[in-house]
């Protein structure tokens, strides 16, 4: 296959060390806490164990299998059982996974998207009123964590004006035809939607627009504006998709935070994600489900990055020569 | 460049309206815990009182004072990003000068070992380890500086390799300097603005995960932190004291990190060469 390049090997080696070393301190952590930990942790928590359910939960640590059945657990979706939520690990995670990737996806692509096409619009109208209070409004907002702004939201629509609802996916127990659950669906996303996109947004506008600023001194745009072609096929055609690649390799590196406001964000609005479930897990000090959530979502966001490193790749052919 | 750069920042009015903050803030954390009139432990006062002349932002559900409670968690809150920023800073500075110096199979080595740590999303590490030992904050923020460091040692490895082929190092070299008279003397102070993008931003990041760790409970109940206050009192939010209560630490936190925004974003424009022109 053409993807198998040599290039290739390098990513694929670091994502896949990336994570082996996950799953190697997830195995290896609950070995070194001192003594009995089991009692201990579950003594403070609001889950009572009996005796059979300790020593199920004492035989899952001390597997005695070693690394390697450790991974073919994981493999086979055995990742333990949670005794706070009565259920297997794989289950919950597999039941709280479709309202995560429903939010942060659609966080992700709405603000990628408006944060580009706003962004190479400044970029374009540099120097105006329009564009010099487009970049203050968007550093003013880049400085409000998801916290803040999920709160302000929460208190203002949902408690003050009670336009949206403060809590959940869907309504429950309601009787809904495809048409009025979808519009429920919506309802309920909105404001954890509209923190996060408030999050995203600036960074992919601030981004954007330096790329697109340093892309239209250019020659070949002052060619294209020669040739006597259209404003809009210069910006969109030409200057445009030379300024997406800082977007890309940015992507990465501001992932980690992204994830971590999402998980505050299903918090405050108690959207039943997988931050929600990581909330409730570690407030119950439910440590098997702490650590599939932990766990999983790491190896997600590695395959999303190792993803979004094969589409630099494609956009930017001198990367591969290069190294 | 650097000089010139270095007036020029001087009148920018992001860096100026930043660094206000940051100061003001920082003036906050440092004296403010002399200043309050009450011990933020101390669960003596009637809970859920409004604002009074006594109490000015009023006490909260275990009786305590939230002005006191404030302050503390500011000075954790600011004293956590600090030490994460610095240490992370350092081990950045460090990784990157020396695998720049090097060259070679050690070069290659910790450029890989830099994208491994890259590669994993660091709250989850943080999250694993908080989850399993509920070690001290300063300890979390070390462990948040050894998962933060790459950016700063890639960065830094960049620029040192194009400085380390400049004339003034080839000369220095000539002359008998040693490998650790040149990194110390030449190499490091050239790098300097790089430090000062690095820290400020890696601190906006620490308070950040601080505040969202604290969140999502992760820190002993018992701590004084912003994400703490602001997640204690949104169990209460449907009640009239959420502006006395959760605005306060919300403010305070927007406040920090929209300061530590506005001064990595104005030390970018005014010192990345690839940035300027974009100012």
């Amino acid at each position: 296959m053409r993807i198998w390049k040599k290039k290739w090997s390098t990513p694929v080696l670091v994502y896949l060390t990336a994570a082996l070393l996950m799953a190697y301190a997830s195995f290896r952590l609950p070995h070194l806490l001192p003594g009995d930990f089991v009692t201990a942790m579950y003594a403070g928590s609001d889950v009572t164990l009996n005796a059979e359910q300790e020593a199920e939960l004492r035989a899952f640590y001390q597997n005695t299998d070693g690394f390697q059945g450790y991974l073919r657990n994981l493999a086979t979706l055995d990742w333990g059982y949670s005794h706070a939520f009565m259920a297997p690990v794989s289950q919950l995670f597999l039941q709280a996974l479709p309202w995560t990737l429903l939010l942060m996806g659609t966080a992700h692509v709405l603000s990628t998207l408006l944060g580009f096409v706003l962004g190479v619009e400044a970029a374009w109208r540099r120097g105006s009123l329009l564009e010099k209070a487009g970049v203050g409004i968007m550093t003013v907002l880049e400085g409000i964590p998801e916290i803040c702004s999920g709160v302000l939201l929460l208190l203002v629509f949902a408690l003050s004006f009670g336009w949206f609802p403060a809590a959940g996916a869907q309504m429950a127990y309601a009787d809904h035809t495809f048409g009025q659950w979808l519009a429920d669906v919506v309802h309920h996303l909105t404001l954890p939607l509209a923190t996060l996109i408030l999050a995203y947004l600036p960074g992919n506008f601030l981004l954007a627009r330096a790329g697109m600023v340093m892309v239209l001194e250019s020659w070949f745009v002052l060619t294209a504006r020669a040739k006597g072609l259209p404003p809009v096929r210069v910006r969109y055609a030409h200057a445009a998709r030379n300024a997406l690649l800082p977007m890309v390799t940015r992507f990465g590196l501001r992932f980690a935070f992204m994830i971590t406001g999402a998980l505050v964000v299903e918090t405050i609005f108690s959207y039943p994600g997988l931050g929600t479930l990581l909330f409730n897990a570690i407030a119950m000090r439910d440590l098997p489900l702490v650590q599939g959530i932990v766990l999983f979502s790491s190896i997600m966001v590695l395959v999303v990055n190792l993803g979004m490193e094969y589409v630099y790749h494609l956009l930017d052919p001198r990367v591969g020569h290069a190294s | 460049m650097h000089l010139d750069a270095g007036q020029q920042i001087g009148k920018d009015p992001w860096f100026i309206t930043g660094i206000g903050i940051l100061l003001l803030l920082g003036f906050l954390a440092v004296a403010g815990p002399f200043l309050v009139p009450h011990d933020p432990y101390d669960i003596s006062f009637s809970p859920l009182r409004p604002p009074s002349a006594d109490h000015w932002l009023g006490t909260n559900d275990g009786g305590m004072d939230i002005l006191s409670e404030l302050v503390f968690s500011l000075q954790n809150t600011v004293i956590f990003g600090v030490t994460a920023g610095m240490a992370g800073l350092v081990l950045g500075v460090v990784t990157g000068l020396f695998s720049a110096w090097a060259g070679g199979w050690t070069d290659q080595v910790l450029m890989r070992l830099a994208d491994i740590v890259l590669a994993i999303p660091s709250v989850m590490v943080l999250i694993l380890v908080a989850a399993f030992f509920q070690p001290s904050p300063v300890v979390l923020a070390l462990a948040l500086a050894g998962l933060a460091w790459p950016t700063t040692a890639r960065g830094v490895r960049a620029q040192a390799l194009t400085l380390k082929n400049s004339l003034h190092i080839k000369a220095a070299q000539r002359m008998g300097g040693s490998g650790r008279y040149i990194i110390a003397r030449h190499l490091m102070p050239e790098l300097f603005p790089l430090y000062l993008i690095n820290f400020a931003a890696k601190t906006r990041m620490a308070v950040f995960m601080e505040a969202s760790l604290a969140f999502l409970g992760l820190f002993d109940p018992g701590e004084k932190s912003l994400g703490l206050m602001i997640s204690y009192a949104l169990q209460y939010y449907y009640l009239d004291i959420w502006s006395n209560w959760l605005m306060p630490p919300i403010m305070l936190l927007s406040l920090l990190i929209m300061g530590a925004t506005f001064v990595t974003i104005s030390l970018e424009k005014n010192f990345d060469p690839r940035l300027r022109k974009t100012v």
